[in-house]
């Protein structure tokens, strides 16, 4: 019987330094960008933020121009309220009821009670 | 070619140099006044309210006006002419002539005060030079009521004289601040990380004490009795002599708040219930026997001996009451009823442990009662402006101090005002207790009435003893004095008279007077519910306050007894 010795693939690729059964045969190679490239990929996310960044700005300021026309009306709208409550007051002030039409139908009620001066 | 273009290169480098590096500050000083928006963020004055029974509703206000402004460089004469001069109607402020006369100016006010719906209709036309600015104005809707109380606002804004002017801090607030990055609408952005916005806080809505109907019905009798009895001044305080609290307080004549300016002179704005100090005269014979009781020295009941007058460091003092019937032996009941002075110097007397002499512990009795129990010429603390009065103190380095003195037992002699006077006749009748007056309610905020806590007394003046003793002398003294018999039954009503010379040129004035009366009442067997002083005077005229300050009180009287719903004692089935 032949003796069989056992060698494993690995040290078989090893050892003989040869391309062996199962192993890959694509050869690895690296490859650069070039300065134009890496540039224009600069340029290009550079570009993409601004763009984020005049988007959200113009957005921003759109909000404040809402808020800003808002803010107007309400102060617009307080300033009209202040006028009717002032109005409201005048209407309601005692000289204006006691100078109303209502109060001048009205008969004058007669004090009892108390000593004539 | 080339070292032109070095050149070039090199005057731009050194330019920016300069730009970014040797004047950087001042070009960003530039472009910061070019970009940011800062505006003052006014803080709006609080409101004041007075009491409608027990809701408070608002008799200070404000309310946007627009002053309207042309710039005659721009706008179109015969348009601003034609279109403006009916809508300013009687709020222009200038003649169109003189508005144009010099086209050069930028600038020219033309309308001031101009309501909103005028202002509406100005900006409407859009017409190129003309342009409103807003601002808030003082608005007082009930006119001129209770304008010595609430003052008014000047042009700057500032609180001046009442309330107006006392709490001109905590009505005006604090303004805030808006610091932002503009746009070239001046439209504020968001954007930038300097920006500031520090909100305005606006001043607080006070509440006052004052009940609006009874105040104005005060008023209104003020200026009736003014006309009757003929004197061009009156004045009265209503309190609560169980709190302290002011429920109405006149001045006749009054004047426009709104239009403080319409007025004679500065005079107009005294409110003399709390500015004026001025000798309150017989009305202070109450806080004398009050002290001479309080001290054990004196009852209803004791007797002196009057002739009529006496004479004291050499001054005589005299009894304006001279009828045979009340020389000779006399109680106080009586010299309190008809007002004698030589009772009262008695009862300062009594004060020192003399029967005949002013000591020094009778000065110091009575001007510790006076000043330290009563509160009489020094300030209440009340939340207006105040004067404070003059007591000479007991051992003042002057002359006749014990003539003085007795003159004091009268209020003469000395100075108070009439918050001084009703502070302390309510301590008098009401158990003891000194209120320190007050005027202020409490706050509004958020439309919601937060109503100041509970008072409690600051001192005790005499016992509740005296107190009642006090209240029986004054309920006496008006009873004697009511002509056609006595008040309507079940009620309590107590008063005394006042009628003080007025020093003129550093002297007594033989024709001019001034009345008095403090009255105060309720329901019979009761603590009494309202204390009324009133005061009556006119520059060179006798008023007496028997004849004058006692009916303008009957008056006052009747009606804030009604309006506070003052119940009789109902009697028991015999």
């Amino acid at each position: 019987m032949r003796p069989q010795t056992y060698v494993s693939k690995r040290s078989a690729a090893t050892s003989t330094g040869t391309w062996s059964r199962n192993f890959n045969t694509v050869r690895h190679t690296q490859k650069n960008l070039g300065p134009i490239a890496y540039a224009g990929m600069i340029g290009a996310i550079v570009l993409m933020f601004g763009l984020i960044y005049v988007s959200q700005s113009t957005r921003a300021t759109g909000y404040d121009y809402e808020l800003s026309a808002i803010e107007s009306e309400i102060s617009e709208l307080t300033a009209k309220k202040e006028d009717l409550a002032v109005e409201k007051a005048r209407l309601t002030s005692i000289a204006a009821s006691e100078n109303s039409e209502v109060a001048s139908s009205m008969e004058t009620a007669s004090a009892s009670g108390y000593v004539a001066e | 070619m080339r070292l032109g273009l070095l050149a070039a290169m090199g005057v731009i480098v050194v330019r920016l140099f300069f730009i970014q590096i040797v004047q950087h500050d001042e070009w960003v000083e530039k472009a910061a006044a070019q970009q940011t928006l800062s505006n003052v963020l006014p803080a709006k004055r609080g409101e004041i309210y007075m009491m409608d029974g027990s809701e408070p509703v608002a008799v200070v206000m404000n309310t946007t006006v627009y002053t309207v402004i042309v710039d005659p460089m721009l706008a179109n004469d015969e348009m601003a002419e034609k279109e403006l001069t009916e809508i300013l109607g009687d709020k222009r402020t200038a003649e169109w002539s003189d508005v144009f006369a010099d086209r050069t100016r930028r600038y020219y006010i033309v309308g001031k005060n101009v309501e909103r719906k005028a202002a509406e209709k100005i900006a409407e036309l859009d017409m190129t030079g003309v342009w409103l600015q807003s601002n808030t104005k003082r608005v007082y809707p009930e006119g001129e009521l209770a304008a010595g109380v609430l003052g008014f606002v000047n042009a700057d804004g500032v609180g001046q004289y009442g309330i107006e002017g006392a709490m001109n801090e905590e009505l005006s607030g604090t303004d805030g601040l808006m610091k932002t990055v503009k746009d070239i609408n001046n439209v504020a952005l968001s954007i930038g990380d300097d920006n500031i916005k520090i909100p305005a806080q606006n001043g607080e809505n006070v509440v006052l004490t004052i009940d609006k109907t009874l105040q104005y019905n005060v008023e209104k009798i003020l200026e009736k009795k003014s006309g009757e009895l003929g004197f061009k001044n009156m004045s009265a305080v209503v309190m609560d002599p169980n709190t302290g609290k002011v429920l109405a307080m006149a001045n006749y004549p009054s004047y426009d708040p709104g239009n403080y300016g319409n007025v004679e002179s500065a005079a107009a704005y005294v409110n003399h219930v709390v500015e004026d100090p001025f000798e309150p005269a017989s009305v202070c014979k109450t806080f004398t026997f009050a002290a001479a009781t309080e001290l054990g020295v004196m009852t209803a009941d004791k007797t002196f001996t009057n002739y009529g007058e006496v004479t004291i460091d050499g001054w005589p003092i005299r009894n304006a009451e001279q009828g045979a019937n009340l020389l000779g032996t006399q109680t106080m009941q009586t010299a309190f009823n008809y007002s004698l002075n030589t009772g009262s110097t008695q009862a300062l007397r009594w004060m020192g442990g003399s029967e005949t002499e002013i000591t020094d512990a009778a000065r110091e009795k009575l001007y510790d009662y006076y000043y330290n129990h009563f509160g009489l010429g020094h300030y209440t603390g009340i939340e207006l402006y105040e004067s404070p009065g003059y007591l000479v103190e007991p051992h003042a380095d002057m002359y006749g101090l014990a003539s003085l003195y007795a003159n004091m037992t009268f209020g003469q002699n000395m100075q108070a005002t009439m918050i001084q006077v009703a502070s302390a006749i309510s301590s008098v009748v009401n158990g003891g207790k000194y209120y320190t007056p007050t005027i202020v309610a409490g706050k509004m905020v958020n439309g919601e009435f937060i109503a100041e806590e509970k008072r409690e007394a600051s001192r005790q003046t005499i016992s509740e003893e005296t107190s009642a003793a006090m209240r029986q002398m004054l309920y006496n003294t008006r009873s004697m004095w009511r002509i056609n018999g006595t008040d309507p039954e079940g009620y309590y009503v107590g008063g005394k008279t006042g009628t003080a010379q007025v020093i003129k040129n550093g002297a007594y004035s033989m024709d001019e007077t001034q009345a008095t009366y403090v009255g105060v009442g309720g329901t019979e067997g009761e603590l009494p519910q309202y204390v009324i002083m009133v005061r009556v005077w006119e520059e060179g005229k006798l008023a007496g306050g028997q004849e004058h300050a006692l009916p303008v009180f009957n008056e006052l009287k009747n009606y804030v007894q009604n309006y506070l719903r003052v119940q009789p004692k109902v009697k028991e089935a015999e």
